[in-house]
């Protein structure tokens, strides 16, 4: 019998739903690290950012028959995580951009910036022109960029179509990197 | 690493004390078929309605205020199926926010299934003007049953009385002035004071319509004609309903034409009467 590692997210579901609510700690496991990753773009403050992530994933297991088992499950607890983020950014108006030494050579790479993005300053402007950009371009790009999310996926999560999330991404690109530009970078 | 573990473990708690439950499979399948069963009603009652709006513009007087020129365009704005419309498109509009809600409707742009549903709606309500279900729903608006006399606020413009427009059946013909019996009541209209000559001479039994200003009883009108004998079906069914056929007896729409033929040729009214009457006379 395959352990619980082998089988996908969405066996995992049935398995949970039909046989065992323990098994739900390997669904944690495997997406604590993503989601917190990903919740780290909209929450700064660890505290918050652990209160948001512990909701997502009891909203989750509370919903799990909602789950359509045809369709991907990490689009749709994406989508959970998606909505505290937003739900929590309203309730206390805080919004911050706070990203990681790696994503710092994503945006370094994709957005195709010469300049090497390492002094805090700089960092600092990145992050101030990300949080320049609207949230409807912000999210997709997010998403694609720095969760390596497929456009497929942005789709689900962000409840837009997908020929919409290309255009959103190409669009965001030439935002940011005209506003970086703009500040000389 | 450690403050994963917490969270786990939080978690898990939780769900295992029990505090934390899986919501009911039924909750959800409950909610799905509300709102498809909310949606399927609402693209229903949408098609109804958009059905009844055509009959309405097809089969009451309000179009044909229009063919009076700019003269008729205040009737023909007293007399628009505001209500019908404003249903139908709340209806619409319903439906719209349902399939926004519904899981799918993210798939494409929203503006598609706008086209859609309103091609869906216009289409089948096309469809079904074209059976008599509308007409038999505007029987019924007038009857004393529910589902039918829920309809009625929405007919009953159809067959109101206005102050701009006046429609009905010549009942009587009088030296400037005529009789008419509306699908509301019967109303003294003042001919003298029209501004553009009468192309036929009236006639009891035909129904004719008129723009120019009134009230509950009498009318004034600045234009009047008569209307041909398939038009305005609302309107004469409102009076029949009302008054009953002329003397008690159906015009048929052969009688009508025969009276008008009779009228262009011959100004004797009495022998028009006497000649296409007849049978209903005697």
């Amino acid at each position: 019998m395959a352990s619980s590692a082998d089988i996908s997210d969405e066996q995992l579901v049935i398995a949970v739903r039909e046989r065992d609510k323990e098994l739900y700690s390997e669904i944690i496991q495997r997406y604590q690290t993503k989601l917190s990753h990903y919740l780290r773009k909209f929450i700064r403050d660890h505290d918050e950012l652990e209160d948001v992530l512990q909701e997502v994933f009891i909203k989750a297991y509370r919903n799990l028959y909602g789950f359509d088992v045809h369709r991907k499950f990490s689009s749709w607890i994406y989508r959970i995580a998606h909505n505290e983020a937003l739900n929590h950014i309203k309730k206390y108006k805080k919004e911050s951009i706070s990203l990681d030494e790696q994503e710092w050579e994503v945006i370094d790479e994709s957005m195709d910036i010469h300049a090497k993005v390492e002094e805090d300053e700089l960092k600092k402007d990145i992050a101030k022109a990300l949080a320049f950009l609207k949230d409807t371009y912000r999210q997709p790009l997010i998403l694609y960029f720095f969760e390596q999310r497929t456009y497929e996926e942005i789709s689900d999560i962000l409840h837009i179509p997908r020929n919409t999330v290309g255009t959103l991404i190409l669009r965001g690109k030439k935002m940011l990197k005209k506003i970086l530009e703009h500040k000389g970078i | 690493m450690n403050n994963h573990h917490t969270i786990e473990e939080k978690v898990m708690k939780e769900i295992k004390k029990g505090s934390v439950k899986l919501r009911s499979r039924y909750l959800f399948l409950v909610e799905k078929c509300g709102m498809g069963s909310a949606l399927t009603l609402s693209v229903l009652l949408a098609i109804l309605f958009c059905s009844l709006v055509l009959l309405y513009l097809t089969s009451s007087d309000n179009l044909g205020y229009l063919t009076f020129g700019n003269s008729g365009v205040s009737a023909f704005l007293e007399s628009f199926p505001f209500l019908l419309m404003a249903m139908l498109v709340l209806l619409m509009f319903i439906a719209g926010i349902l399939i926004k809600k519904s899981d799918i409707s993210y798939k494409r742009p929203f503006g598609y299934y706008a086209l859609g549903l309103v091609g869906i709606v216009v289409v089948a309500g096309v469809l079904v003007s074209a059976t008599s279900i509308d007409e038999r729903i505007e029987d019924e608006a007038y009857g004393t049953h529910v589902p039918g006399i829920l309809f009625r606020p929405f007919l009953m413009q159809g067959v109101d009385d206005r102050q701009r427009g006046v429609v009905g059946r010549v009942i009587e013909v009088g030296d400037g002035y005529i009789r008419i019996q509306t699908p509301q009541t019967v109303k003294e209209v003042d001919v003298r004071t029209l501004q553009t000559r009468m192309s036929e001479p009236l006639i009891e039994g035909l129904f004719v319509m008129a723009i120019g200003e009134g009230n509950a009883d009498a009318f004034t009108a600045k234009d009047i004609r008569t209307i041909g004998s398939m038009d305005m079906p609302m309107i004469r069914r409102g009076v029949h309903r009302h008054f009953g056929f002329f003397m008690g007896f159906p015009i048929k729409p052969e009688d009508e034409v025969c009276l008008r033929d009779c009228i262009q040729e011959q100004t004797d009214r009495q022998k028009c009467r006497e000649l296409c009457l007849n049978s209903i006379l005697k």
